[in-house]
């Protein structure tokens, strides 16, 4: 054997740009090429202190046995060299019964016809990295001089696997440092808190190559439509043990994880296996991460991906706390946006109120003048028939536009309310009963649903019965004088106040779905006779009273009016 | 009997007018103001059963008015007749006797009228 050719070559492909693989391989196969043996397997140390059978030799039949079995340092022969890291050297009259964690019997008719076996740790000065085994049956034993060689082989060969351990590790960091960097992005990036979730589940199961990755937010901490965001697709043999694991990671508040989970849907008889981390935050337990590897994939977390996932768990966290919060802030924006709008708004409409008030002032002496003189017109002066109607409709038409300034004016005006209770029943069969004694509403079938024993709200009666007659009398045009009108009251909440709820609902087809914003609004109006306040006044009165009308469409059949009015209103309540 | 006599406060001719017929028509002896100086010089020559006393008039208006009517006869009877609804609820802590909003429907002044002066 010549030492310097074989250290020679071994140093050049030790120190070439091969990969690390084809490195091992390479100085595996020159050495059992130039020292005569037939087998030159190599050891790994791997990351839960096993020792596994990884590379061989071109030649290697014994291989196909080792690489099946992994055996603890101290174990065998294999795992006490580990230990000790001191070399051993046999031949077949004293090889020990156990090369690693075989028997001797698993390697019957294999190992019989070796006779000189040597067994090297591969480690520098603090730590180890493997064990190289060589068996020859050419050989009786392996010399001293050999031995040398072989030694410094090994520490070459532990050298090059510990660049392996740190090149994987790096590898791992910079991996591991770009997904924490990817959720970083997102986290800044995205504030929708569905938005947030997809997209951490989907990187996640990128970066921890999981057949698919969940997160399920607890019940407890629902403000989302939808509680389970999902990167891959979960089977429903899974379905089960993951809702359990899950419920187990909230409850026990820490890592819990389902290993070699059978899979009996999946096409190849897969395994699966579930690592469920609970998403704290302060204390609050705010949902879980899960995690789901196949069988062919390392099935256990390693020790570094639970830190890895833990991260993730307090990324998320802080995630949904900074979007729910940004959420809040949008909210409360809008909501100031709403209340300044409205601000505006009643400053527009107070000043083209009193614009519009001093207008009707003005208007209103001529009319009373125009229509007081007709009157006496017509009293006095004897005239045709013809003549007569003319000044009927003069005097009609002023009386119109008398009620119009009214009307105006009963917007424009900020009437103080008068507070006493009202009981709503009594109130509507009052106002229904009046206009009903009308020719006009003989078509009309009025239909009541009262409920019984309603509470009273304290309101101003005079107010509230207008805005009951506007509702009930727009109803009635709106079914062009025949149809049914119901007329329903009800205990219901507004704003988390118990209100009395009173539905009016006509059956006469229904508002113009693009009106329907518009109908609160004065002077808006579908009627060709209306001045569009009427709808404006009402709605007016009921928030004036803290209530609220609302508008349904009944499509094709009609429009529902639905007054709220609070049981106790706000000033009664402060007073009291 | 002698018929009641009536005292109408307004700035505008032709309501001042209207009223007058209207109200003789109906049997009263009426007497026209143009404003509240007008009003308080009147009616510290005559007696009225009742004053219709408008409230926006230029110089001294309505209100002003009737406080110094009521210096002149705290029982004096005064009804404000006005184009503005929105002080209708306010007439009472004006110490008058009635509060209309102007209308070409006189009816209602006519009836007010015969409830305050008792005629």
């Amino acid at each position: 054997m010549d030492s310097v050719n074989i250290l020679g070559k071994v140093i050049e492909i030790s120190h070439s740009n091969l990969e690390i693989a084809s490195r091992i391989e390479a100085i595996l196969n020159i050495l059992a090429h130039e020292m005569h043996i037939e087998e030159a397997a190599l050891y790994t140390l791997d990351k839960d202190k096993r020792l596994s059978c990884r590379f061989m030799n071109r030649t290697s039949r014994l291989f196909g046995i080792l690489s099946g079995y992994r055996c603890h340092v101290g174990e065998g022969v294999v795992g006490t060299v580990a230990q000790k890291r001191v070399p051993q050297y046999f031949t077949s009259r004293n090889v020990p019964p156990r090369f690693g964690c075989l028997f001797y019997a698993d390697l019957d008719g294999a190992t019989d016809r070796y006779k000189a076996f040597a067994f090297l740790p591969l480690s520098d000065d603090s730590f180890v990295y493997g064990v190289l085994l060589l068996c020859s049956s050419g050989r009786e034993t392996i010399v001293d001089s050999e031995k040398i060689v072989l030694s410094i082989i090994s520490r070459e060969l532990g050298g090059i696997l510990h660049t392996y351990d740190l090149l994987v590790s790096s590898k791992k960091r910079i991996s591991e440092l770009a997904t924490l960097s990817e959720l970083g992005r997102v986290l800044t990036s995205a504030t929708e808190p569905h938005l947030l979730l997809q997209n951490i589940a989907t990187i996640t199961a990128k970066s921890f190559n999981a057949a698919f990755t969940t997160i399920k937010l607890a019940h407890s901490f629902v403000r989302l439509d939808f509680q389970r965001f999902t990167s891959g697709e979960i089977d429903a043999a899974i379905e089960g043990p993951l809702r359990d694991l899950e419920s187990e990671a909230l409850r026990l508040r820490r890592a819990t994880s389902l290993g070699d989970h059978p899979l009996e849907a999946a096409p190849n008889g897969g395994r699966l296996a579930l690592y469920c981390t609970p998403i704290l935050s302060k204390d609050r337990v705010l949902g879980t991460i899960t995690f789901c590897k196949k069988s062919e994939q390392q099935l256990a977390m390693e020790e570094d991906d639970q830190y890895l996932v833990s991260a993730v768990a307090n990324y998320i966290s802080s995630g949904l706390e900074t979007s729910f919060l940004n959420t809040k802030l949008r909210d409360v924006l809008k909501e100031l946006g709403d209340a300044q709008k409205r601000v505006i708004e009643h400053e527009k409409l107070r000043s083209l109120g009193e614009m519009t008030a001093s207008i009707a002032h003005e208007i209103r002496n001529p009319l009373v003048i125009i229509g007081g003189f007709t009157k006496r017109l017509a009293r006095q002066v004897q005239i045709d028939e013809k003549d007569n109607r003319y000044i009927e409709i003069i005097i009609g038409e002023v009386a119109r536009l008398e009620t119009i300034l009214n009307e105006i004016l009963d917007y424009v005006k900020d009437t103080p309310l008068l507070q006493e209770p009202c009981n709503a029943n009594s109130l509507l069969d009052e106002i229904l009963y009046l206009l009903a004694s009308d020719k006009i509403w003989e078509r009309v079938r009025i239909v009541k649903g009262y409920q019984a024993e309603l509470p009273s709200v304290v309101c101003d009666v005079h107010q509230i019965k207008q805005v009951f007659i506007n509702i009930i009398l727009n109803a009635f045009q709106a079914m062009g004088g025949g149809g049914t009108l119901t007329v329903r009251t009800e205990k219901a909440l507004y704003q988390d106040r118990s209100c009395v709820k009173v539905s009016v609902a006509d059956t006469g087809g229904g508002i113009d779905p693009s009106l329907l914003d518009n109908i609160f609004n004065p002077f808006f109006t579908t009627k060709e006779r209306g001045t569009g306040l009427g709808l404006a006044i009402s709605n007016k009165i009921v928030m004036h009273h803290d209530g609220h009308i609302e508008v349904r469409n009944r499509a094709g059949e009609g429009a529902t009016f639905g007054i709220y009015l609070p049981i106790n209103s706000k000033t009664q309540t402060r007073e009291g | 009997m002698k018929p009641a006599t009536i005292l109408i406060v307004d700035d505008e001719e032709h309501i001042r007018l209207l009223f007058k017929e209207e109200l003789e028509d109906e049997g009263y002896t009426v007497d026209l103001a143009s404003n509240g100086l007008d009003a308080l010089d009147k009616l510290k020559r005559s007696a009225y059963s009742v004053i219709v006393l408008d409230i926006k008039m230029p110089g001294m208006d309505g209100i002003q008015t009737l406080a110094e009517i009521k210096k002149i006869n705290k029982d004096q009877p005064v009804i404000l007749c006005s184009a503005y609804g929105e002080f209708k609820q306010d007439f009472a802590s004006w110490v008058s006797d009635g509060y209309i909003v102007k209308s070409a429907d006189t009816r209602e002044l006519k009836e007010m009228i015969r409830r305050v002066s008792g005629v």
